[in-house]
């Protein structure tokens, strides 16, 4: 079974003080000084393949674990680290072009790919980026592959070559079904799948092998059916109130008595 | 005759008041540890004796009644304040002991900005303070990583020091005076003064005893004035280690002052600045102060190293974002057991000093060793982030998947195996096995070496101010077999 995970790598906006939040007349945010890390759930679908790859052996299903990033040269070191954890092909497609909110455009590159390029029978996709929070990309690419899709998957399990069972969350409530591949699986809020650290040894063994570049030029992209026209910032912040008193307690009974005893009596 | 535990208890009660004494079984367990065992007790396991109590005191009067009372009979008391100790100093050795904690003593008691001093209680956090100054235009200069953890009593206690020490120097540089309980109850006061020539310097009789001596209830630290408008940063990437040593020597010997002057190794440099210097080595450089001296360091520190073809100029903001989210504050701890527990993927770190002679062998012999020798790392760096006339530090750091063993084999498999080799290295070597996290009570085993003749000094200390051994013991020095 041939699984490709897309990911992305994004920066740290957190890291970001409010008067970083400018926008510039290219409807962009200056970054660059920020570390860029993998984006969490993309994070997840990558944990989440590992551990596929971890069970294969026991249910004797033969996994080929891929990934695949549309980026620059800044997604090399986790690239890198893929490749020490034993995903065989790793590729990114270079490009430099502001993708962030052309989900078709994506969806489009990674059908290309699947189809003329590298088959695959699974498609694992992070929900969306916190860069630009599509949550597009995964739905178009199974609907240009025709392929079913999944959203919210939090768990898979190899069942035989062409079937997986997927837990997914929907509403309050956890889905369990038995699929058949192909298919698009989108990781939403996954517990438990932090990213395994490679070791040394295994960056030695396995992670020096080169990374595969093509280029964004070498696909065909769609012809752009929407445009950004402007991005605002908004403000999430909330008047506070510092509460004063002379010791710990002091403040606490403050707490209670002006701002919680009433809400609390209408629970 | 030893007292029973339920004695113990009873009688912090009556010394302190009921409300005082906590011995709720997760409260001793989590108070018989402090960072350096966080792996084993992530997972609930506690191997070490657990306290009788944890003693919450509020003023000095409540120290020196419970440590006068410990000492007469012989209960091993473990002073605590903001509980974020690194090498086990906070490790309850022996039976029955009693955790005193005194984070409650939190109380800014003075700033005089007229005369560059404040005065806090032991359990003065240290960001609060901090951050008081900075309101007012003024600053401690010390900023460790555990700065919105850290409290001043264990701060003093450790030999802190913090990431503009190059400037502004270790605490030990800071402390101006103190009040101290030793073990016969007695309260101990050094006053306030610029300077003294009378007798020796018996600050640092307290200053890094790290509970083993007395309980620091009281510090006095310098202050100074803050131009953050000032500030300037400066970063490089280079290819060699021995460079950087070379260029962060050339800065100190010819008398410059940054507040921070730091290098990094490959490994190091590539996990925290990866997207501007994957596999190379950065220096970071931070000028600080008013403007002409701020501009005048700067200035000079460009000129050293534009003499080193190797080195490349990065963009300043590189350094001054990353340098803003330092810190480790109750959200990074919340974040680091969460992701240990999923990937069992640990860091650590063991710091040394040496001289300039000496820094770059001892680097490259550990990072030798330790690659060969100890098992699935998964990083092994080193960077020197504080320097000085005569040397510079080295803080190793390394990352390592916990495979094949159980919670409490951990430490034994890894974290100690690898600190044995830098600290056996670089003592051979004639460096120092500490440079600030302090001894506790795992590098206690080299603590003669370290010393050499003057362990005897070390030893009369600890036998002239704790006669009957109850002050933390384990800590620097070995407990006896």
């Amino acid at each position: 079974m041939n699984i490709l995970v897309c990911f992305k790598t994004v920066p740290d906006l957190e890291m970001l003080d409010d008067q970083d939040w400018v926008i510039d007349k290219n409807h962009q945010i200056d970054t660059s000084f920020l570390k860029p890390s993998l984006d969490i759930y993309d994070e997840s679908a990558l944990e989440i393949a590992l551990t596929l790859l971890d069970a294969s052996e026991k249910v004797k299903v033969p996994i080929e674990l891929n990934a695949l990033t549309i980026d620059g040269p800044g997604a090399t070191p986790v690239l890198k680290t893929l490749k020490a954890l034993r995903f065989k092909r790793v590729v990114r497609i270079d490009s430099q072009d502001d993708l962030r909110f052309k989900p078709r455009a994506i969806a489009s590159v990674l059908t290309q790919y699947v189809r003329k390029q590298a088959p695959q029978d699974v498609l694992l996709l992070g929900r969306q980026t916190s860069v630009s929070e599509n949550a597009k990309t995964h739905l178009l690419t199974a609907e240009m592959l025709g392929w079913p899709c999944i959203t919210q998957v939090a768990g898979i399990e190899l069942v035989d070559r062409s079937h997986l069972t997927v837990t997914s969350q929907v509403d309050e409530a956890w889905l369990q079904q038995r699929i058949q591949t192909p298919c698009v699986l989108s990781v939403g809020d996954a517990p438990n799948t932090y990213m395994r650290v490679p070791t040394l040894k295994d960056r030695m063994h396995h992670g020096k092998r080169p990374v595969e570049t093509l280029s964004i030029g070498d696909f065909q992209l769609p012809e752009e059916t929407e445009k950004l026209i402007d991005l605002e910032v908004t403000r999430h912040a909330r008047p506070g109130i510092l509460i004063q008193g002379e010791t710990p307690e002091k403040k606490a009974r403050k707490l209670y008595e002006v701002y919680l005893k009433e809400r609390l009596q209408l629970l | 005759m030893p007292l029973k535990r339920e004695q113990i208890v009873e009688s912090l009660k009556n010394i302190v008041g009921e409300n005082h004494v906590v011995t709720d079984e997760q409260v001793l367990k989590e108070s018989s540890v402090d960072r350096f065992r966080r792996f084993e007790a992530y997972h609930g396991v506690y191997r070490l004796p657990l306290p009788a109590a944890v003693v919450y005191v509020n003023s000095t009067d409540d120290v020196a009644a419970v440590i006068k009372f410990a000492n007469q009979n012989t209960i091993n008391v473990v002073p605590r304040t903001g509980h974020s100790a690194t090498e086990g100093g906070l490790e309850t050795a022996l039976e029955n002991s009693v955790v005193v904690d005194a984070s409650g003593m939190n109380q800014i008691l003075d700033i005089d900005t007229y005369n560059m001093q404040a005065t806090v209680q032991c359990g003065a956090s240290l960001q609060e303070l901090d951050d008081r100054l900075r309101e007012q235009g003024y600053t401690t200069g010390h900023s460790p990583q555990s700065k919105p953890l850290a409290q001043l009593g264990g701060l003093v206690a450790t030999r802190s020091i913090g990431q503009f020490s190059t400037l502004y120097g270790g605490i030990e540089d800071m402390v101006v005076g103190l009040e101290a309980v030793f073990p016969d109850g007695g309260i101990t006061r050094i006053k306030n003064v610029p300077r003294r020539a009378a007798g020796p310097d018996i600050r640092h009789v307290i200053i890094g005893n790290e509970g083993m001596l007395c309980f620091i209830t009281e510090v006095t630290v310098k202050i100074f004035r803050y131009f953050p408008e000032n500030n300037q940063f400066l970063g490089y990437t280079l290819d060699n280690m021995k460079t950087g040593f070379e260029i962060l020597r050339e800065v100190m010997v010819n008398g410059y002052r940054p507040s921070v002057a730091r290098l990094y190794d490959p490994e190091d440099g590539s996990y925290h600045f990866s997207h501007f210097a994957e596999n190379k080595c950065v220096l970071i450089f931070v000028a600080e102060g008013v403007k002409p001296i701020a501009d005048a360091t700067a200035t000079a520190i460009e000129d050293i190293v534009a003499r080193y073809d190797e080195c490349v100029k990065v963009d300043p903001r590189l350094i001054e974002k990353w340098f803003a989210h330092l810190n480790w504050d109750p959200a990074n701890l919340a974040a680091e057991k969460a992701e240990i527990m999923e990937t069992r993927n640990v860091c650590n770190t063991t710091e040394i000093s040496a001289a300039w002679g000496l820094i770059n062998d001892i680097y490259e012999v550990c990072m030798q060793r330790v690659r060969n020798e100890i098992p699935d790392l998964t990083l092994l760096g080193g960077h020197s982030s504080h320097s000085y006339l005569n040397g510079t530090n080295l803080y190793f750091v390394y990352f390592y998947n916990v495979v094949d063993c159980k919670p409490e084999e951990e430490l034994t498999k890894y974290h100690l195996a690898i600190k044995k080799i830098i600290v056996e290295e670089t003592i051979k070597a004639g460096g120092s096995m500490c440079h600030h996290h302090g001894v506790g009570k795992h590098r206690t085993h080299w603590i003669e070496q370290e010393y050499g003749s003057s362990y005897y000094i070390l030893r009369k200390l600890k036998s002239a101010f704790d006669p009957n051994n109850i002050m933390n013991m384990g800590t620097i020095i070995p407990l006896e077999k």
